[in-house]
């Protein structure tokens, strides 16, 4: 359990790190392929199997796919994204995102009182609950959701979308 | 078996990752991509919460994280679509460019 | 090794008296040979457990790889038929060695890579598609109880597995640094994301009737249990035929679309644009030479594979046929004819519907392919998602008649809608 949960969480560093480095945008966006399937990998690890689905179905197949899109209709010919990749305050978001994260969220984490083993041993992956679960106390926020998603549809189309010509 | 503050560190470092990536590239896409990385982070966050919670019959974890991935979805939808469009208009997808706006 | 082969034969020896003296359950030879496999492979320590691993996926890439060779030979007999011409009959009995003649010249081919071309995309992009494709095989039900992954939420698995396919032609388009393979990647990818909503869409219907995502409880669900357990053989033969999914209004309607829908996310013909005979580019393909080539050939062959078998695991009863309890035998379920035969029939049978279609239909255009996918079979998915609906409340007398016209009705409006609007719509065809 623990050595694979080392090797995906080996592949998660991988490709985020990948992600923020690399010069040449698709291979950054592949290496943001591969950090969603290992997070898709730690989702199976906790025993959540229709979440790790879903991973897989939106981000790897839907939004992956999104932004490949948009990477080739905004990809400048001469590549001026090769010399100097970094913005002009990269010092001042470095030292801002490394006191977030040794100031507030490790701090948090260490003088917390976490359990070392998980309460119940073993959960049934029951897709069956989860639906029951849904559509009993969550049928609000799924309403909610499905005119979000409406919304963005046709947002992002009329955004999207060339400008009429008169 | 595996102590929670691991998952926890591990959400934690993506979080940060993402945090830093939106803050020093110049790319808008790198940009849209680390804020999806920093949601990602947060939903490692609530499996991992749920499944070392006392009563996990109740699959609220699983089902809070799939709203959060839905609503990841569509603002990365959205959000792309805003580049295209800016693009269009400015011809660099470079965030320091995005200057019209500027009082100077 | 002389010990081990005497222990191997005695085993062999003593597995074949105690179960084939009575044959108690005839369908069940494979999962009794697994079963012995599994417990000779527990005595073999680290070895043994990796092959006892293996020992669902190897015969599985195994089987599925013969039926892709067996596939293209009746592809290419087929279409020559169909255009009045032999296919290949030289290489062996009617031509049955042509696939392995097929294999070698792939493999001797030069492998070109273009100057300019990404190496790593390049080279990783045929290897990727294997993946989704292979994978998906694991999902399907060959017979009772022979399944390698039983999973609560399997179908779901099998649509997010499916869903890879798009990135990797992608990645095959862009590493090519060639205009036209970006373009036909694009298409390819345009096609496939559009395609899957119906697929997804219809297979939704036969969840929600069956309550489990399951596909080996989909298949059980298929068979009309009061008749199959009684005594007639008759009633056994078409309890087992009369319960699938497709001889429901709702069922015809899902089964055409997600059909349609599959000969559109496995690019065959009409939906093969990106990857046509006749277009003069090969789509996200067109940089791609030799043994690659083939590897992109044998992933989409196991990915068309894959898909209908979810079309008859959802709609055709999987692997359920007309099949009688053995008289002699006494357990319940036993069957008489194993349920792989019948499963594989049915493949095979859609097979050949496929390249029955594919030497018939004209291609569709681009933009006619979108639109169909997008105008026409998304709202005849989405009301036969309600039709199904209604028809899970109603008693037969009342859901039969009702779901049969609205259904009808649906389909002539979507028809009258799509109807495209160009004056000289009646073509008039003179033959030579």
């Amino acid at each position: 359990m623990i050595i694979t949960f080392c090797i995906l969480s080996v592949f998660i560093i991988i490709g985020a790190v990948s992600t923020i480095r690399l010069h040449n945008i698709v291979y950054a966006v592949f290496s943001l392929m591969l950090l969603f399937s290992a997070i898709a990998g730690i989702f199976l690890l906790l025993m959540a199997e229709f979440v790790a689905v879903a991973q897989i179905l939106i981000y790897l197949g839907a939004v992956g796919v999104l932004i490949l899109f948009a990477v080739m209709l905004t990809h400048s010919v001469t590549g001026s994204s090769g010399k100097n990749i970094y913005s002009n305050g990269w010092g001042w978001g470095l030292l801002l995102s490394l006191s977030i994260l040794f100031a507030t969220l490790l701090p948090a984490i260490y003088f917390s009182d976490f359990p070392s083993d998980p309460a119940v041993e073993i959960i049934e992956p029951s897709v069956k609950k989860l639906g029951m679960e849904m559509m009993h106390s969550c049928v609000p926020a799924m309403w909610l959701i499905a005119i979000l998603l409406t919304a963005a549809l046709i947002g992002g189309i009329v955004i999207a979308a060339p400008p009429q010509k008169r | 078996m595996l102590p929670l503050e691991y998952i926890l560190i591990l959400s934690a470092v993506l979080f940060f990752i993402g945090l830093a990536g939106v803050l020093i590239r110049r790319h808008v896409i790198i940009m849209l991509i680390c804020i999806e990385m920093m949601l990602n982070a947060a939903n490692i966050n609530f499996i991992a919460f749920w499944r070392y919670n006392p009563n996990p019959e109740l699959h609220l974890g699983p089902l809070f994280t799939l709203f959060s991935i839905a609503v990841g979805g569509a603002e990365a939808a959205v959000g792309l679509g805003l580049v295209i469009a800016v693009y269009r208009f400015y011809n660099t997808a470079n965030a320091d460019k995005f200057d019209m706006l500027k009082d100077s | 090794m002389q010990d081990t082969l005497n222990l191997f034969v005695m085993n062999i020896g003593q597995w074949l008296s105690a179960n084939l003296g009575t044959l108690n359950n005839p369908d069940q030879i494979i999962v009794e040979i697994a079963r012995w496999l599994r417990t000779e492979f527990g005595n073999w320590g680290v070895v043994g457990f990796i092959l006892a691993n293996l020992m669902a996926t190897v015969p599985l890439i195994a089987v599925f790889s013969g039926c892709f060779a067996l596939t293209t030979w009746l592809e290419r007999k087929g279409l020559g038929r169909i255009q009045n011409r032999y296919g290949p009959n030289r290489v062996g009995p009617y031509g049955l060695f042509q696939p392995m003649a097929d294999g070698i010249k792939m493999l001797l081919k030069e492998d070109i890579v273009p100057e300019r071309a990404d190496k790593i995309g390049h080279f990783l992009a045929p290897v990727i598609i294997m993946i989704p494709a292979m994978t998906g095989l694991v999902f399907l039900p060959i017979g009772r109880n022979i399944i390698a992954a039983s999973i609560d939420s399997a179908l779901l698995f099998f649509f997010a597995i499916g869903s890879i396919v798009s990135l990797s032609v992608f990645m095959a388009g862009w590493a090519s640094h060639n205009k036209f393979s970006l373009v036909g990647g694009m298409r390819a990818i345009a096609q496939l994301v559009s395609y899957e909503m119906p697929l997804i869409l219809s297979a939704v219907v036969v969840v929600m009737f069956v309550g489990s995502m399951n596909t080996s409880v989909i298949v059980e669900a298929q068979q009309i249990k009061s008749w199959v357990t009684s005594d007639a053989p008759a009633l056994q033969c078409l309890g087992q035929v009369l319960g699938w999914h497709v001889f429901q209004p709702w069922g015809l309607m899902g089964f055409l679309l997600l059909f349609v829908s599959a000969l559109a996310e496995a690019n065959r013909s009409p939906f093969d644009l990106p990857e046509a005979d006749s277009e003069i580019i090969a789509g996200h393909l067109t940089e791609y030479s030799g043994f690659k080539y083939a590897l992109f050939f044998l992933a989409e062959y196991v990915n068309t594979f894959a898909i209908i078998g979810i079309c008859t695991t959802l709609f055709l009863g999987g692997w359920n046929g007309p099949n009688i309890r053995p008289p002699w035998s006494d357990d319940p379920q036993a069957l008489l004819i194993p349920g792989f035969v019948w499963f594989f029939l049915k493949i095979f049978v859609l097979m050949g519907i496929m390249i029955w279609i594919r030497g018939t239909l004209p291609r569709l255009r681009i933009d006619q392919l979108m639109g169909f996918a997008w105008k026409f079979l998304l709202p005849l998915a989405i009301i036969n998602l309600l039709v199904a609906g209604c028809f899970y409340h109603m008693e037969w007398y009342f859901g039969w008649p009702f779901s049969i016209l609205i259904l009808c009705k649906s389909y002539a409006i979507v028809v009258r809608l799509n109807k495209s609007k160009l004056v000289n719509s009646n073509r008039t065809y003179t033959y030579a």
